[in-house]
């Protein structure tokens, strides 16, 4: 078989692994070939609009196991094809010095062995390092069940490690994927968090995982405690949403027409404000058991909290400010590194960049409204003057909201 | 009246020509600074031209970086490389500010001039940050990789120094057709050239890596989540000329 084919097989099982980022490493050498960017770096778009950064690539798609979920599954009759560990880091290199890619996401089935899989990806990362002398970015798999030792000494020459957590309930993984449990998943990420705390230049940006959402009955509240957790016990950098795409005609997977990609984008939103802007999924969550489709998660809290609001921008605190619908980290810091120098109007938030599209429902500056509008004091009447807002400048008849058209921003990478 | 200040068209002399009208009593309104080469005199006008001065322009780089800090002086480096009408001028009046005021200077959003150079040096740093991944190099016959690209703002110069870190071990060329300038990289420094005739052929493992990445591109896409827009967003059209995965 050729490369053009292995390639093309490979890059194929992997398009379904989400992480794409390329950021927070810092290797600093005076030898070899390339460097990372601590911001990361996007090389290229799909058509799907998702970003490319690295290679991501399966070693092997041959595979021992046989979950429900997986196009590479044991039962499925598709075409396989294994990488040398010498074809991979050609391919890196080829690829890296004509400035396609950041770096290798390099991901695996489990041929033969845990162990001969995670030898094998061990082999490639070695190679790249030490015989190519390689500095760019290095995502690599921990394989569940693989040793422990073989794990530990992939991650001294990886950036990144991740072991895929699947789904968000023992009950689902039971269910899905019979030849995995909690602990074959659970236990190699422990111990990369361990070494990582231990060691330097262990796995330097950090260790991720991602989860597959709409292939179970698992609730968004369920998925967004499970990734607090994860973030808070395993110290995680980022855990990733895959709205499941049906690869398998399988009758223990929920029937699924299209991917839901609203609810991976809800999903997102709300991991962002766990994970940076102090909030708790039981906050966010409270009496519901999923997000708001319609609004996202910082609009459906305000929502339930508007005598809180509103804020008075020129007095309230950075956590209060990154509370209101439409204040991010930059603008919260932006405005009182401003407010030193002088009071600030509505017009001077426009100039330093405040986007008052929702924020303007939240906000008084010096005890003013937003050109003089009331601020209402009904959830469901604010709320619908956002969503009517948002449908008249989308020019959509009606919102569907299922229609990829009404929403444009999938986050999947940090960078 | 203008009183009209003429440069060489370079950073450094631009920053004499700022010097020189820091020294003398003109009221800052009617200072205009023009490249000399793109200068069209007015009628009434009588521009000086003044004469690039290494030590007179280094004075000025401490001076300014000393009153604020290194970022602030590269934002108006930036600033210089962008295409934005006027920049020289408002240049000229933001070191004035910074002289003033210090770094400040950076939290006066709501000042004309400050807004002009914050947006023209972040369209920059943008455009910088683009073609950090929207580069592509091809390997041509004798093993050097060559890119060419067309960007809005003059960025040749820092884009550069990112691939000297890059692609430290490999010898290449970086092209800026519009503006007709190369950069050339040996292993071991960067020369930046007016047009020179480039006459190479591909090497052999070049096809097959173009190949290859095409091929790659086509393949990570997910049918089912398609969104044309999305990429575009991302990636808009201007970008894919040089883009082997566009091609």
């Amino acid at each position: 078989m050729d490369i053009l084919e292995k390639l093309q097989i490979l890059g194929a099982a992997a398009k379904y692994d989400v992480s794409c980022a390329s950021s927070g490493s810092k290797r600093e050498t005076n030898y070899g070939i390339g460097s990372t960017f601590t911001a990361g770096i996007c090389h290229s778009w799909t058509d799907d609009g998702r970003c490319i950064s690295l290679l991501k690539v399966l070693f092997t798609n041959e595979c021992l196991f046989d979950c429900a979920y997986c196009i590479n599954r044991k039962s499925n009759d598709i075409k396989r094809a294994t990488f040398t560990p010498y074809e991979v880091a050609e391919l890196t290199m080829n690829f890296y010095k004509r400035n396609y890619i950041e770096g290798l996401f390099l991901s695996s089935a489990i041929k033969n062995s845990p162990d001969w899989t995670m030898e094998m990806l061990y082999k490639t990362v070695y190679l790249l390092r030490y015989k190519y002398q390689f500095n760019g970015y290095i995502h690599v798999k921990a394989i569940p069940y693989a040793s422990l030792d073989l794990i530990r000494r992939t991650g001294f020459l990886a950036d990144r490690m991740s072991v895929n957590i699947e789904l968000p309930s023992e009950k689902s993984l039971k269910l899905l994927c019979p030849n995995k449990t909690k602990e074959s998943i659970l236990k190699p990420m422990e111990f990369i968090t361990k070494v990582g705390e231990e060691e330097r230049n262990f796995v330097s940006a950090g260790q991720s995982t991602q989860m597959i959402i709409g292939a179970t009955d698992d609730s968004d509240r369920k998925i967004i405690t499970l990734s607090q957790h994860l973030y808070k016990k395993f110290k995680l950098k980022r855990v990733y949403y895959s709205a499941y795409t049906p690869v398998n005609d399988d009758p223990r997977i929920l029937k699924v027409e299209k991917p839901p990609l609203l609810r991976e984008h809800r999903l997102y939103q709300a991991d962002w404000l766990i994970r940076v802007y102090n909030f708790t999924a039981d906050e966010l969550f409270e009496k519901d058991e999923n997000l708001d489709l319609e609004v996202d998660p910082k609009v459906m809290w305000a929502l339930r909290h508007l005598d809180k609001f509103p804020v008075e921008v020129n007095k309230a605190s950075y956590e209060e400010l990154i509370r209101v619908p439409g204040i991010g980290i930059k603008s919260a810091r932006r405005i009182i590194k401003n407010r030193v120098f002088h009071s600030l109007d509505f017009d001077d938030l426009k100039k330093i960049g405040v986007v008052l599209k929702r924020a303007k429902y939240f906000i008084t500056c010096n005890g003013k409204t937003y050109e003089r509008h009331l601020i209402d004091t009904v959830p469901e009447k604010v709320k619908l003057q956002l969503i009517e807002k948002k449908a008249a400048e989308q020019k959509v008849k009606q919102l569907s909201f299922f229609d990829s058209e009404v929403f444009t921003s999938v986050i999947t990478g940090e960078i | 009246m203008y009183t009209v200040f003429l440069y060489d068209g370079t950073f450094d002399g631009l920053l004499t020509c700022i010097d020189k009208i820091l020294s003398t009593h003109v009221n800052e309104d009617e200072v205009v600074i023009a490249e000399k080469d793109r200068y069209q005199p007015m009628f009434f006008d009588s521009p000086v031209y003044v004469a690039l001065d290494k030590n007179r322009s280094q004075e000025l780089r401490q001076k300014v970086i000393s009153a604020s800090d290194k970022i602030t002086f590269k934002k108006i480096y930036y600033c210089f490389l962008s295409e934005a009408q006027n920049k020289e001028t408002y240049i000229y009046k933001y070191i004035k500010l910074i002289l003033k005021h210090g770094k400040k200077v950076k939290y006066l959003y709501h000042n004309d001039v400050v807004n002009f150079v914050e947006k023209a040096s972040k369209n920059v740093s943008r455009e910088i940050g683009k073609y950090m991944g929207l580069m592509r190099f091809s390997e041509i016959k004798n093993g050097v990789l060559y890119a060419q690209f067309e960007p809005t703002n003059d960025i040749l110069v820092p884009i550069s120094y990112f691939f000297r870190e890059r692609l430290k071990n490999f010898k290449w060329v970086i092209h800026d057709k519009k503006r007709s300038k190369l950069s050339i990289y040996d292993t071991k420094m960067i020369k930046f050239l007016n047009d020179i005739n480039l006459n190479a052929s591909f090497s052999d493992d070049e096809n097959l890596y173009q190949k290859l990445w095409k091929l790659y591109f086509k393949t990570m896409a997910i049918e089912e989540r398609k969104n044309l827009k999305l990429q575009r967003q991302n990636m808009p059209k201007k970008y894919w000329k040089y883009l082997t995965e566009k091609n």
